[in-house]
């Protein structure tokens, strides 16, 4: 396709040829390559131990798939971020519904079993890399929301008669905004019901968390929120307290020397590994707790050993790179073009801050297990590449960010 | 988006209606009519504040407990922590140190250590290896998995079979099947070149989770039995007995360690924080043993015990009497420290069954437990086995004490001699016993001795002379040399357990007439054959009284020598002169005397012979002679004792073989040649006396064509006697041939003219005949004689005890017959 002459361009694309928010990259491209370093360090051992194909003992397996990945996922993040945000909006509900059949997908013999559990489906349908379709499903829901949310401000208030009492309870319920969130409602219980058949607790939660913040921005009543948290957290205090099984996990992770060879294992190893980092680490490399100790260093207990080969130092270095990427995030929100581009950069960003917030507040035993894993660092190649291309949507939404006026 | 539409299509599609309000009205709208009032009421105030409100949660706050908790558990909880991950990952391995090798005083090694491995089988583990799933995870038919898993074991087993022919095909199999175990020992003690087939085995089939190599050490006697006393062994605790245990600490070196972390499964990791440090090997020891002279010990102790019939076993000590240095020192029965727990002696053996036996009547009556007769039979026969071994594992020269009977006379006399009581010139008188008090004490001959002087006194082994001589020296002096001498402690020598002491000899208030006129001649009290050996030493080397040893050098691996061993004085017991005096006198024991079976021609040799009753036992008696030599410079003293001799019969006082039962008829007779070979051995030439030198061999000159007359000088030159058979003035042969070597003396056969001689002939026996008839019986049967044995031939006591070829037996004509004299000593009983 031939380029334009800038002259010839409308409006509209002069402000996608803006420049890429370039604090925004290197964050992105910094915590990729530390994670790269990380995960090579976490997991040469892993794979040197494991002996089944595809992995046979080679211990550059994990890492070089990854870097394989990673090269995919900045291609990806580039192409997205040449693209024009603004078609995403009409794409938001295809890509809702596709990732909808996909979760679909996993109920048929076409779901790969890992672990017991039901989560992936092949790239390719029928082979290549794994992913999982709850990964696309967090962007789907909020690419749509935003979509929506987005003209909330020039929607109107529909009024009903008031003459039936179906009228008036649908007056009242509009009073109270009740069927502005019905659609939503109705997209996230679908979405979250397939996730949390897989099953999928964590991929549950993230995708009500990104669907919330937007919610959340986007400016509905604050009493929903506290009505809805207060019920789940009824509900899942009447879990906790009711079920041996939460109760036991819950117990566990109070004090997981309960239990320090099964339930207590993971967090246990974890912290010890945290501690043998001290303030400045062991030094690249040199983890013990990477020979066996840690289950999966190279997934969710990454952070662990980060700490512990780079320490104290290390680990709050990697919180606020962590944390200035988020910021950053908020401030390309807060500067974007229109709501639409606000409502999806608070969605996504919300998501990494959650899942950087989950996974290391379960390697630090400050929450109970979730199975989070850590964006940029956790080995995930197709996830790796989604989170990428997370950020590659929001790099093209910090392009259209008008230029600051001189005064 | 439904919703933003303008709703008004539904009532159109309901047609014909008035538009807006009344259809608003009558409420037939589903989807309602849309008001001026947008639903987001907020205005864009509100949404950057909630978006900034979400940015100080997501961006600020989450991080404040992650980092609380992260700084909580690296540097709060880091030593608590830290201290449990180091437990979990340090690995601390020992690596043992090699144990020092035992070398003799020529660096031959006695005892070396090497690396051998056991071939380990965990048959819990062996179970585990087969699967019980298939291929795609489906659990299998528990019949089929039986199958599988018998299967398996059956392959182990005829694998195992395979790779060792040897084991035993039932053992292995239980082995294999005991599945309830995971560590069975399969087969110990492989050497490193056996371990080869193995080891591809175990690689080859991954066999490394169920079969495997341990290595471990093991101990080499190269000599097998050689010096196994003074070696001893060493069992899993490490030396045990002998020289083993008591250079254990030296031997054994410092076992290194290896801190290192390890992996979840346990695996070491090689990295470069591991500590290692090193083990510290043992150090080596060379011992003033000499292997070869050890040899010569042992094999006279055997030769003794199988001639004389001894009933509980022998022992000898050849010693530096100079230095102390332990040459060989020798126990029977022994032991191979290879297999210490074997009892390979034959008499040993015999007797645990006798042991067992009565062992077994012991308990019987005095059966507490009510065991049945099978129980106590198998506690009779561990006992019995039990102390056979540590009778085998005993060194009896240094463990145990004996009555050193006359050998103890050459003390008595240094002593009598340093005090000024005897000398040379005084005369004893003997009549054949001595009455004390209400005891007779009866001289070895019971006719007496009559008129002696002190030197034949001494050589005829008098036991009144020396009660005359002992009570010259009286109680007190006695006492006082008996300390000096060194036998009121122990020697100190690096060997363990050298018996106690207590209730040895008399305290000395308790020592009468009687009890002093016995120690006189060495009765009646104990000592140790080593305490012996050192004081007898002290007498003739000059009157030192050494300590003995027997490590001479401990060195580092490298060769380095740590620490050598000086010899030792501990003091001067008798002066140089005395000792001289009474060395000469000693050699006299042998040149003409009880000791003179020990007679070697061309070595001065000195000595003292022994017979003592053990504490007054029937027919027990130990038999013993203590001789050195060269006599006027002692390179070695030796002390052979061998202990009951079987008597023909009960009261008897000869063997079976008719050979007197006594220090000199027995022990002499094995000491000499032994100390003869020691000397050559250790390359001290001989040197003839005049008698002897006649006798010393002469090449035979090449005589033959020449005249008779040239003849006859040329051969008295040469100190030979010759006959001659046929006529003529030349001669034409000759026996024997040129360059053979005869004894001078000899008489060699000359034919001249046409005689011829015999090619061969038929050898006489000599045996029971004097020197002279046995010489003129051989010579002429064409053969010559070679004697050895006692120094003086003339007597009729001297007679052929036994010949190199024996009678009847046909040799070449010219043959040099060697011809053993032994003279038939009175030293027995209570002498």
């Amino acid at each position: 396709m031939a380029r334009k002459a800038k002259r010839d361009l409308t409006m509209e694309e002069q402000l996608a040829r803006g420049p890429l928010d370039l604090p925004f990259l290197m964050l992105v491209l910094l915590l990729l390559g530390i994670g790269l370093v990380m995960l090579f360090s976490a997991s040469y051992y892993t794979a040197y131990r494991e002996s089944k194909p595809p992995v046979s003992n080679n211990p550059y397996f994990y890492i070089v798939r990854q870097a394989a990945f990673a090269g995919a996922g900045i291609v990806c993040m580039y192409i997205i971020s040449r693209i024009n945000y603004q078609h995403f909006r009409w794409m938001a509900p295809l890509i809702l519904a596709g990732s909808i059949f996909l979760l679909l997908l996993i109920f048929t013999p076409l779901g790969v079993e890992i672990n017991q559990v039901t989560r992936w489906l092949y790239v390719f349908l029928v082979g290549g890399p794994t992913f999982q379709p709850s990964e696309i499903a967090k962007v789907a829901v909020v690419l749509f929301f935003a979509a929506r949310l987005c003209k909330r401000d020039t929607e109107h208030k529909k009024r009903f008669t008031k003459r039936t009492g179906l009228g008036r309870t649908l007056n009242f319920l509009e009073g109270i905004g009740f069927l502005e969130l019905v659609p939503y409602g109705v997209v996230l219980l679908v979405v979250c019901g397939l996730v949390v058949f897989e099953p999928h607790m964590s991929g549950t939660i993230l995708i009500a968390v990104g669907a919330a913040s937007v919610l959340f921005v986007s400016g509905i009543s604050l009493s929903w929120f506290v009505g809805l948290g207060s019920i789940g957290a009824a509900g899942l205090w009447f879990i906790i307290t009711q079920t041996k099984y939460m109760t036991r996990k819950i117990n566990i992770w109070k004090d997981p020397w309960l239990d320090p060879r099964n339930g207590g294992f993971q967090p246990i190893q974890a912290m010890l590994s945290i501690a043998s980092g001290g303030l400045l680490g062991r030094g690249l490399g040199n983890s013990n707790q990477k020979y066996g100790f840690v289950p999966e260093p190279e997934n969710d207990m990454v952070f662990a050993i980060i700490v512990e080969e780079l320490g104290l130092v290390g680990g709050f270095l990697i919180l606020l790179l962590f944390a200035l990427l988020i910021l950053r995030g908020y401030w390309i929100a807060l500067h974007a073009r229109d709501k639409f581009g606000m409502l999806t950069v608070v969605g996504l960003i919300t998501l990494l801050a959650f899942q950087v917030f989950f996974n290391i507040g379960v390697v630090t035993n400050l929450l109970p297990n979730t199975g989070i894993s850590l964006p940029f660092f956790s080995y995930g190649g197709t996830a790796l590449m989604i989170h990428l291309a997370e950020m590659g949507i929001i790099l093209s939404i910090s392009r259209q960010i008008p230029a600051p006026r001189k005064d | 988006m439904p919703m933003s539409r303008p709703t008004n299509t539904g009532g159109n599609r309901r047609g014909g209606r008035p538009a807006g309000r009344s259809r608003y009205e009558q409420g037939i709208s589903w989807t309602g009519a849309p008001t001026s009032a947008t639903r987001g009421t907020h205005s864009k105030r509100s949404i950057l504040h909630r978006t900034l409100v979400l940015m100080v949660v997501c961006g600020v706050v989450m991080f404040i407990p992650l980092g609380w908790k992260l700084w909580d558990i690296a540097i709060v909880h880091h030593d608590e922590y830290q201290k449990l991950a180091s437990d979990q990952q340090a690995l601390d391995l020992s690596i043992s140190a090699q144990r020092g090798n035992i070398y003799d005083r020529n660096g031959n090694v006695m005892a070396m250590s090497a690396t051998v491995y056991s071939l380990i089988l965990s048959p819990n583990d062996l179970v585990k290896s087969v699967p019980n799933k298939d291929a795609d995870g489906n659990e299998l038919d528990s019949a089929v998995y039986q199958a599988n898993l018998a299967a398996k074991q059956e392959q182990v087993l005829n694998d195992l079979m395979t790779l060792l022919p040897d084991l035993d095909r039932e053992r292995v199999n239980t082995q294999i099947h005991a599945t309830k175990y995971s560590y069975r020992e399969i087969k110990t003690k492989i050497e490193e070149e056996d371990t080869e087939a193995l080891r591809t085995y175990i690689a080859e089939n991954k066999t490394g989770a169920y079969l495997y190599l341990l290595p471990s050490t093991k101990r080499y006697y190269p000599y097998s039995s050689l010096a196994a006393q003074a070696l001893g062994f060493v069992n899993s605790e490490g030396g045990a007995y002998g020289i083993e245990a008591v250079y254990n600490d030296v031997l054994e070196g410092t076992p290194g360690r290896v801190l290192t972390n390890k992996t979840a499964g346990g695996t070491e990791r090689y990295n470069t924080y591991a500590q290692y440090v090193d083990a510290v090997d043992g150090c080596n020891l060379t011992l003033t043993i000499d292997a070869t002279i050890q040899s010569y010990l042992e094999k006279t102790l055997d030769e003794g015990i199988r001639d004389f019939d001894v009933q509980d076993g022998a022992f000898g000590i050849a010693m530096d009497p100079k230095t102390g240095a332990i040459l060989g020192i020798a126990s029977s029965p022994d032991f191979d420290p290879n297999s210490y727990s074997q009892i390979t002696n034959d008499l040993l053996s015999s007797q645990v069954s006798e042991d067992a036996a009565a062992i077994f009547e012991k308990l019987k009556a005095a059966n507490t437990e009510n065991l049945t007769d099978s129980e106590l039979m198998a506690k009779a026969e561990a006992q019995a086995e039990s102390n056979a071994l540590n009778t085998q594992w005993r060194s009896k020269a240094i463990d145990s004490r004996y009555e050193p009977g006359s050998t103890f006379k050459a003390l008595v006399l240094a002593a009598a001699l340093e005090e000024g009581l005897v000398s040379e010139s005084d005369h004893f008188y003997c009549s054949g016993s001595v009455q004390l008090a209400d005891h007779t004490i009866h001289c070895s001959r019971r006719q007496g001795h009559l008129d002696q002087d002190l030197a034949k006194a001494v050589g005829n082994s008098c036991n009144p002379a020396f009660m005359e001589i002992g009570k010259r020296l009286g109680k007190d002096k006695f006492y006082e040399y008996f300390e000096a001498f060194g036998l009121m402690e122990n020697t100190g020598i690096d060997l363990p357990g050298e018996a106690s002491l207590k209730g040895a000899i008399w305290a000395k208030e308790k020592m009468g007439e009687v009890e002093l006129a016995t120690a006189s001649f060495g009765q009646r009290f104990e000592v140790t054959p080593l305490q012996m050996i050192c004081a007898f030493s002290a007498v003739i080397n000059g009157g030192d009284l050494v300590k003995p040893y027997i490590v001479q050098s401990v060195s580092s691996r490298d060769g380095t020598v740590l620490q050598n061993t000086e010899p030792e004085v501990v003091r001067q017991v008798i002066s140089q002169q005395t000792s001289q005096r009474a060395a000469d006198i000693l050699e006299k024991v042998v040149s003409d005397g009880t000791g003179g079976n020990a007679y070697v021609a061309g070595y001065r040799i000195g000595g003292k012979t022994g017979s003592s009753e053990v504490k007054q036992e029937e027919d027990h008696t130990i038999v013993s002679f203590m001789g050195y030599a060269p006599a006027d410079d002692p390179k070695v003293i030796v002390l052979l004792a061998f202990d009951r001799p079987k008597p023909a019969s009960p009261g008897n006082n000869k063997t079976a073989n008719d050979i007197y039962i006594s220090g000199g008829n027995m022990a002499a007779p094995k000491a000499g040649p032994l100390i003869a070979e020691i000397l050559d051995y250790m390359g001290i030439e001989k040197v003839y006396s005049a008698d002897e030198s006649a006798a010393v061999d002469v090449s035979m000159p090449k005589v033959t064509g020449k005249a008779l007359a040239d003849v006859k000088k040329d051969l008295e030159k040469k100190n030979l006697k010759f006959r001659t058979i046929g006529e003529g003035d030349t001669v034409s042969r000759q026996v024997p041939a040129a360059g053979t070597g005869i004894p001078g003396g000899s008489t060699v056969i000359l034919y001249l003219g046409d005689a011829v001689p015999e090619e061969s002939a038929a050898v006489p026996d000599v045996t029971g005949m004097t020197y002279e008839k046995a010489r003129s019986a051989l010579e002429k049967a064409g053969f010559f004689m070679r004697a050895s044995g006692v120094s003086t031939y003339y007597g009729n006591s001297t007679t052929a005890e036994r010949q190199s070829v024996a009678g009847g037996d046909v040799a070449a004509i010219g043959t040099v017959v060697d011809v053993r004299f032994f003279n038939v000593v009175e030293d027995g009983h209570a002498g």
